[in-house]
Order: C-alpha cells, then structure tokens, then sequence
C-alpha cells in the first residue's frame, strides 16, 4: 500500500492531534495514572492492521500506553464481557471494535459506558450517533457496505447486474455468504421480489430467494475466510463487506466488486467501553476512542479498511473515490438498503436462525 | 499373519492409517520453511523468517508460556488425584461402583462444549475466571478419565500378595503405600501424567471459553490465528508443536517404553 | 564405658517420620474405618467431577429461562419455552440427525483402519516395526486438534498438495472441502490415535495361539478373525467404540474449520446459540439435549456390550 505522506510524518501528525484532543481533559484534572496497557478487541487480517497503523500505534506514540489486540470474535466476548459486568469482574477488555447491531444489544443490556463526554465527538458527522439509543453508549467510526464482490476473469460478459446473477449454475459451490447471512437477508428481500418495507413483518421472499441459492452450494464464513477463500481460488463471487475484498485485492488478486440493481445492505461499525474498569483506565480508553475519531486517525485507518468515515474532509483512499463500497454522497446512498438498528436487534437472532434453517437443511 | 492376502489387507489399511496420520504434520512442516508469503506446497525457496517471526512475536511466546503453565496445575491438580482413584477402584471394593463408573465417565460423556459453558459459568460465578489456574484445573477435570485408567490398568496387575507380605512383615499403612502401592502403579502415573500434560497442552474448546487476552493459550491463539489470513507462520508455530510432541514421545519411552499402552489389563 | 554393642540403637529419622506417619493415619482414619477406605480415596476424583455436574446444574437453570429481546438479558421466572423452540425446529432436527450419523459413520470408519493397526502393532514380530507405529500414532495425538485440522486444509484445498496431484495427471481441481465427507474425514484422522490405544491392549489379551488353532483346523483369515479375533477383542472394540462415538457426536472444532459453515454438529449450533445470537438460554437447552443424547448413547452401549476397555480399574 502506499500513502502521499510517511509513516514518520503520519505518527507525528497524529500525536499531535491527540494531544489537542487530550488538552481538555487536562484542564480538569491532573491526568489520571496510566496503566501499562489498553486492551482492544479487533477482527483480524487486514482489519487489525489497519487499525494498529491508523490508531493504535500512533496512540502508543503519543501516550506510551501499549495496546494489545484482542483478536477474539465479536460474538464470544460479548457474553464474556456480559458476564463479567453482571458477575463484577474487570471485563476482560478495554474497548470493544463490534458491528453497531451487536453493541447495541450490549447498549440495551446496560453493559456500556456513556462516551457522550468525549470532546471531538464536536466534529462528527451523522453516523457516529447511534440511532435509537439515548446519548452515546457507542461511536460509530464508519460505514461499510456489503457488496457483490466477484473475479472478473469468471464474470466475462462484465460485471453481475443482480444479486439473481448469482443463481447461475456454474458459479454451484462458487460463491460465499456469511454463515448467519448477515448483509444478504436484505438484497435478497428485493432480489426475491419483496419490499423493504415489509421488512420484518414479511419477509418471505427473501427466505424463498435464499433458498434458491441454497442450491448453489455457497460456501459459508467470516471476515477472514472470504479473503483466503477468494485468495485460494475456492470461490468466484461472495456477498462480503467490501474491505475483505480489496484485502485480497492489495495482496494481488484480481477482484472487483459492486452494488446490483437491487442494493446492497449499509451498516456502520463502532467502538464502546465495558463497564467495570478502573477510574483511571476508563480514562485512557475513553481518549483512545476520542483519538480514534479524530481525522488523522480516520484517515489511515480506513484507508486501510477502504471504507468512508465519520469526520468530514476525508481524502478517499486511492482508486475508491466514487467507488459503489464508499458512498458519500446522497446519490450514492440511494442504492443502499439502510434499516433501522432497532428493527435489526429485535429481529436478528431470527433472520440468523431462519437463514441457517434453509443453509443447514 | 501366514497368508498373502491377509498380509495383504491389512498392511494396505495400516499403510493408508499412516498416511493420513503423518501428511497433514509433514506437510504443516514442510510449508513452514517456506520464503514465500502464503502456505505454498511445495514450499517457494527455503527460509527460516517465519521462525524468526514467530521467534520475535510476543503474543505467540506468551501463550506458550501460559500453556506450559496450565498444563503444570494439570498435572498437579491430576495426578494426585487421579492415582489415588486408580488405586482405589482396583484395589478396594466399593459398593455402588457401577454408577461410581457411570459418574467417573462423566467427563467423556458430557461434551466439551457443555463442559467448557458449565465450567465458564461457574468459575464466572465463583469470580475465578481471568486467572490461568482454573483453566488447569478444567483441563484436569476433562480428562481425568484418562489418567485413572492408565493408573487402575497398572494397579490392575500388581499382585495384591505383595501388599499383604508387606503387612506380615510389619510394614504400616503408609509405608505399604509409598513402598509397594506407589512404586507399583508408577508406570500407570508416568504415561497418565504425560498425557494430560499433552492433552492440556493441545486442549482447545474449553481453554477457549475460560481464557480472556490476558490468558490465552497456545492452541486458542492458533485458532484466532487461523481465522484471520493463514500466514505460514501458523505454520512454523504448529512445527514447534510437533517438536514438543515428538520430545513428549521420546520421553515416554525412556521412561516407561510406549509398549506400555500395548499392555493388556 | 559401654562396648560398642550396648550403644543405644540410632533410631533413623525416616523411621521416626514413617511412624508419625502411621500414628497420624491411624488417629485420623482409624482401621475400623478400612471399609471407606476406597471411598476416601475416590473421593478428591468425585468433588474434581463435581465441577461439571455443577455446571450442568448452571446449565439446567439457564435452559429454563428464555431472552428478553428490549433488554437482552434472560427472564427471572422458569418456562420450557427453549425446549418447545428446539423441538419445533426443522435446523435442529437436521443437526442433530447430521452430528448422530457422521458419529456412527466415524465409528465404523475409524474401527475399520484402527483394527488392522492395532492388530499389526500388538502382532509384529520386529521391535523397529511396532516403535514406528506407535510414534506415528503418538505424534498427531499429541499434537492436538486445531493443529491437525490446518494441516488438512492445506492438503485438501483447491490449490492443496491433492488436488495438485489431480492435475499431474490430467483431472481438474476438485472440491474436497466443505462438506460432509470432509468433515467425516477429518473425525476419522482425529480418532484413529483414540481407537487404536483402546484396542490394542484388548488385542494383547487374545492369546496368539487360538489364532494358530483356529488356522490349523481349517478356517481361512477372514473366518479365523470373524470367529475368534473379533468377538474376543470385543471389550477393546466397545471401548473404542464409545469414545469415538461420544467424541465424535460432541465434536466442535473438525466442523467448524472443515465444514464450511454448512456442516454443524450440535456443538456448533449451542456455540452460535450462546455467542452468535446470545441466546443463552436456547444454548442451555441444546447442551443439555446433546449431554441427553450422549450419555444415552454411553448407557445403551455400556448395557448392551459392557463397559470394554473403559471400565476403570474393574478387574476382568
């Protein structure tokens, strides 16, 4: 990957903001001690990296506190973080890096901390609140989409127009879904003839339209699994977030990615705190998440992840300006499906079972 | 075997067993000396950076060290007690020992994974979890079965006059104990105790429901590792683990000679 | 002066400990107690158990709760609403029917290569023989099972060393994972070590000679094995029979990393219960059914056959 700046320049740059974002708490107080280290809990591969380049190692620089990495599902520390709050103990991290649904869920179990205090929560953008919940138990960082990602060497005729391109038989046992279906109940909603808006009180045709393609054998995985499944040639096309893709782009696949006729399902990531922690390393996870939105930490970080953020004047990472994986503007988001965090939390757990009833049938 | 054609049979079958019991750790080997920067077989050029990675990498070197750890209070927690049970259900007549068996069993017969929930919860409860001890103590209570067995099958065939001459000789309850139970079942507590060191060792679904970051195990930061990109250092991490478990094999042996698990009760 | 035979008797110190020793015990666990001896003796084993039992006690309690969807958190009163949901359910029925099979596949499949294993092992004449075997079945035992897994997806992937080996001679790269007989594959190459250890002891126990006998009065191979290696090394194959099964139908790592996410066994779907959906409660419910179904599938085999080779310390 390259970038217009160096790393040298990009850490002090960085240090610098945070030292601006620190300066508040300052004033209040002598700053409170620092513990040895701060722990993040971050999906791996490329996803973990980009974090370490954009937030965690400039962190490091500036306030000498390490940061460990806890690569660790989202969903197996959250009943490990539930049970902790509920049992009294020190949660076993100190930030946790989860999906806007999931940390919802922890949100409406009482488990988070309020980060409405954080000071450059001043100079975000809309996404970072979290519809539906009172003040900011998260911070959304960015969004992402979970596009059509495909080679195009097994897509002669050009790119697929349809999520239905997908039915195709020779692409049987070619094409990847997440193993909950999570970003294809949707798509497949319409691909299925539906409406969005009859989502959740009916959402027959997406059930029949995944099982259709339930006949096509689709491999079924997380994250890392489609950038080592497109990397080892096991699979032509998967429904994924497209950061999974351009990481096995970067590492010289030939993919390419987009968002059919019928949309693609939009959803923002976030950060939160477990409640539990000692005064003092609340604070410092409370300025890793400050330092986390400011725009120098945006920057690297999602150009790693190549997705849009939460702070206005982004520079888009390089050949992804006005790609259909980083809407920022209105006419982009059109072809977007957005539902509501609340409808999705309620509603989940039975998309997820439904989808595994038909895949594992 | 006289005739060919069972000679023939069966060589065949063994030949295919040792096949796929070897290839996977040869391959895992052979991949990790690759110079490349993916798993590649055969491997591209010759180098041994990914155990300088791994050499260096922190995280890797900590978990081991927590897994020898665990696998320490194993042993310290399963062998004491796992031989005293050994003895006592060969050596003593017990009432009820049917469900005492049916019980003692319970650990193979209750999944892993609802033993590793069960266990979570508890120690959850207890405040426990976040320390590495009772992760010992979990492996310890999973694969009990394992150690009485080999230690009941050692007593099983000690000749019971030797503990009664003992006695007529004058020997008191713990000096028979000590001089004539223990050096006879010791067989039965060395391969027992090597394999829950082993088994502790390598033991994955529990460790990965009762460690956190701060304590997690070799085998769980593999599998972590596993689910993000395979880089060959994975690779080089599970060669080091041949390397133990072919020292372990070694070991036992020298000690007791591997023909030990051959021998009927 | 004394002569040096009236020097009063050094007692040794180990003596002296020896008899505090026996005078302790004999406070403590008076011989009158010798009955409860082997009870006392068992008894740290039992309290260690009653770790587990304790927590399928946790378990039973969660299973009997159902989530509160507003605040994600399980509800104070009892119901059996978890059981209706797994019993109405098409997925679980699947599941389970899926894990029972590939367990009765994996048992018949790795007693068949474990047999001739064993038999060789126990029978060969040359000691360089049976040492080969034996670190061959050693080193993958103790090397543990995620380890083993990631070596069969390098060898089986679409890149991976068979499927080159496919295109040397001519036939295009096939799919060999992802699915079930990948997954039954990969329990057989993980249990064969378990069976061969359960078996060969019960093996050493059949006198070669009846083998000899049996031969000499007529009877071929297949007849001699049929009628008398088999039914004799039949606690050895009961044994290895249950641990293989019960592994086999509990098993959660060789399904999750060679199955493609569309071969779970039971222990796969409490896992997603209990992470993925944080239904803790419906999780509860599956570990239970699966401890059920084990511990029937043990019962059944143990009345039917008898303990085998698993019978701790029970003398034969």
């Amino acid at each position: 990957m390259k970038y217009n700046f160096s790393r040298r320049s990009v850490l002090a740059g960085s240090g610098a903001a945070l030292m601006t974002g620190l300066a508040g708490g300052r004033l209040f107080a002598a700053e409170p001690e620092k513990p040895a280290e701060i722990i993040v809990r971050a999906w791996g591969g490329e996803w973990v990296d980009a974090l370490k380049r954009g937030v965690s190692d400039p962190f490091t620089a500036a306030t000498g506190i390490t940061v460990r990495h806890d690569l660790t599902e989202d969903n197996e520390i959250q009943p490990k973080v539930w049970a902790a709050v509920d049992q009294g103990r020190v949660p076993p991290i100190h930030i946790n890096w989860d999906t806007t649904t999931n940390a919802t869920k922890s949100a409406l179990r009482g488990v988070t901390e309020d980060l409405s205090d954080l000071s450059n929560l001043a100079g975000v953008t809309d996404l970072a609140k979290p519809v539906g919940l009172e003040g900011y138990p998260i911070v959304n960082t960015y969004g992402y989409v979970y596009v059509l990602a495909y080679r195009p060497e097994a897509f002669p005729d050009g790119a697929p127009k349809s999520w239905k391109d997908l039915l195709d038989p020779r692409l049987k046992g070619r094409i990847a879904l997440y193993n909950d279906g999570i970003g294809f109940h949707f798509p497949a909603q319409v691909a299925g003839g539906g409406s969005l808006e009859d989502i959740p009180a009916n959402m027959q045709p997406a059930w029949d339209f995944i099982a259709k393609m339930k006949e096509q054998a689709p491999l079924l995985g997380e994250d890392p699994d489609f950038t080592t499944w497109f990397q080892n040639g096991e699979i032509d096309a998967a429904c994924t977030i497209s950061t999974n893709a351009l990481a096995a782009k970067r590492n010289g696949i030939d993919l390419a990615w987009t968002v059919p006729e019928e949309g693609s399902k939009f959803d923002t990531d976030g950060l939160w705190i477990p409640k539990g922690l000692p005064e003092n390393e609340l604070y410092w996870a409370k300025q890793y998440i400050n330092f986390a939105i400011t725009k120098d930490a945006q920057q690297v970080w999602l150009d790693g992840l190549g997705l849009p953020g939460v702070v206005p004047g982004l520079t888009p990472p390089e050949g992804l300006a006005g790609d259909p994986s980083y809407p920022t503007t209105e006419e982009e988001f059109k072809h977007l499906i957005r539902v509501s965090a609340k409808v999705q939390v309620e509603n989940e757990s039975d998309w997820f079972a439904k989808f595994k009833e038909i895949m594992q049938g | 075997m006289t005739s060919p054609s069972q000679r023939f049979v069966f060589w065949g079958l063994v030949l295919f067993s040792v096949l796929i019991l070897s290839l996977p750790t040869i391959i895992v080997v052979g991949a990790s000396f690759t110079a490349g920067n993916i798993i590649a077989f055969p491997p591209q050029g010759l180098s041994l950076q990914w155990y300088e990675k791994i050499a260096l990498a922190r995280d890797l070197r900590q978990a081991f060290g927590r897994s020898l750890i665990v696998s320490l209070v194993c042993l310290a927690v399963s062998v004491p007690v796992g031989t005293l049970a050994g003895i006592a259900l060969t050596r003593y007549r017990l009432r009820f020992a049917g469900a005492l068996q049916v019980y003692l069993l319970l650990p193979f017969t209750i999944p892993l994974i609802g033993s590793g929930i069960g266990m979570m919860l508890v120690f959850g409860q207890w405040g426990l979890l976040g320390s590495l001890w009772p992760v010992g103590v979990a492996c310890a209570v999973i694969n009990l079965p394992f150690i009485i067995w080999s230690v009941s099958s050692s007593a099983a065939s000690l000749d019971p006059d030797l503990e009664l001459a003992a006695a007529t000789c004058g020997a008191g309850r713990v000096e028979t104990f000590f001089h004539v139970t223990l050096p006879g079942v010791m067989p039965g507590m060395i391969t027992g105790g090597l394999l829950m060191f082993v088994l502790a060792m390598t033991e994955f679904l529990v460790s990965l429901l009762l460690t956190d970051s701060r304590t997690v195990t070799l085998p769980v930061q593999i599998y972590n590792n596993v689910r993000s990109i395979i880089t060959p250092d994975l690779a080089a991490v599970s060669s080091v683990f041949v390397l133990l478990a072919l020292a372990a094999v070694w070991l036992l042996d020298r000690l007791v000679g591997l023909e030990i698990f051959l021998k009927s009760k | 002066m004394p002569r040096p035979d009236q020097e009063p008797f050094r007692y040794p110190l180990r003596w002296r400990v020896m008899d505090m020793a026996e005078a302790a015990l004999d406070l403590l666990w008076p011989r009158r107690f010798a009955a409860a001896t082997g009870w006392l003796m068992v008894l740290p084993a039992l309290l260690l158990v009653g770790l587990l039992v304790a927590g399928m006690v946790e378990i039973a309690d969660n299973s009997l709760r159902v989530l509160d969807r507003s605040t994600f958190r399980l509800s104070e009163d009892y119901t059996l609403a978890n059981y209706r949901t797994v019993m109405e359910s098409a997925t679980y029925g699947g599941v389970i029917l899926r894990s029972v099979w590939a367990a009765a596949l994996t048992v018949v499949f790795t007693l068949v290569l474990a047999f001739p294993f064993a038999y060789l092992l126990v029978r060969t004449p040359r000691a360089w023989v049976r040492k080969t075997l034996l670190v061959v079945l050693f080193l993958p035992f103790f090397i543990g099972q995620v380890v083993r897994a990631y070596g069969l997806l390098i060898i089986l992937g679409t890149k991976g060393v068979v499927n080159q080996g496919f295109g040397l001679v001519g036939i295009e790269p096939v799919r060999l994972l992802f699915n079930f007989p990948a997954v039954v594959f990969g329990e057989v190459q993980y249990m064969l070590p378990f069976a061969v250890l359960m078996l060969a002891p019960a093996l050493t126990a059949i006198p070669q000679e009846t083998e000899t006998a049996a031969g000499s009065l007529g009877a071929n191979w297949i007849r001699v094995m049929w009628h008398v290696t088999l039914p004799m090394a039949k606690p050895g194959l009961v044994g290895a029979g249950l641990v293989v099964g019960t592994l086999t139908l509990t098993d959660f790592a060789i399904p999750a990393m060679l199955g493609g996410g569309s071969q779970d066994f039971i222990a796969n779907a409490i896992y997603d219960q209990f992470f993925r959906t944080a239904d803790q409660g419906l999780g509860a419910a599956l570990a239970l059914l699966l401890v059920a179904l084990g511990s029937v599938f043990a019962g059944v085999v143990i009345a039917v056959f008898g303990a085998g080779t698993l019978g701790m310390g029970a003398r034969k």
